[in-house]
């Protein structure tokens, strides 16, 4: 898992700990990786992802249903799921503000072994906002 | 002349935000691993 997911495009580093089956990857300086690309790497490589979560920086922006997303790349944003943290970055949805946020991007639903649907976009819920700048 | 100097540091305070936006570190929970 660790050879087929350091393959994937802008991966810099993968560190796994057998003994609580967390897997860290870390992005390659001004590249961009595709999370997605990442889950379904993790099934084709034989094991299931329960979890994944993301720090990222980027600005926040509104869709075209008014929805809040972190947008990190000009083709590339996470619409956040609401909660109370989303709603306190309401003010911030401007181009001028970056933001870092911690935040879940995929949890397994209860059961067996499920392939990631990688047509589903990923939403980000937010659990930490790490920094204004 | 200046209009030129003006559009690109239009162009480069719109982008530049963007620019410094990535993904800084990812990490996952797996089953089955052996």
């Amino acid at each position: 898992m660790k050879q087929h997911l350091g393959r994937q495009s802008g991966v810099q580093s993968v560190e796994v700990s057998l003994i609580d089956g967390k897997v860290e990857i870390t992005p390659k300086e001004d590249e961009q990786i595709d999370p997605t690309q990442l889950l379904k790497a993790t099934y084709d490589s034989g094991v299931t992802a329960a979890e994944m979560d993301m720090t990222a920086r980027g600005k926040v922006v509104k869709d075209e249903s008014g929805n809040l997303a972190l947008q990190i790349a000009p083709n590339r944003s996470f619409a956040l799921v609401p909660n109370e943290l989303s709603k306190g970055l309401e003010s911030l949805a401007d181009p001028a503000t970056l933001i870092t946020i911690r935040g879940q991007l995929y949890k397994k639903p209860p059961g067996k072994k499920q392939k990631v649907d990688t047509a589903i976009p990923l939403k980000l819920m937010i659990l930490e906002v790490e920094k204004k700048e | 002349m200046n209009k030129k100097i003006a559009l690109l540091l239009l162009l480069g305070s719109t982008f530049a935000p963007v620019v410094q936006a990535q993904i800084k570190h990812i990490e996952m929970r797996v089953e089955g691993m052996t």
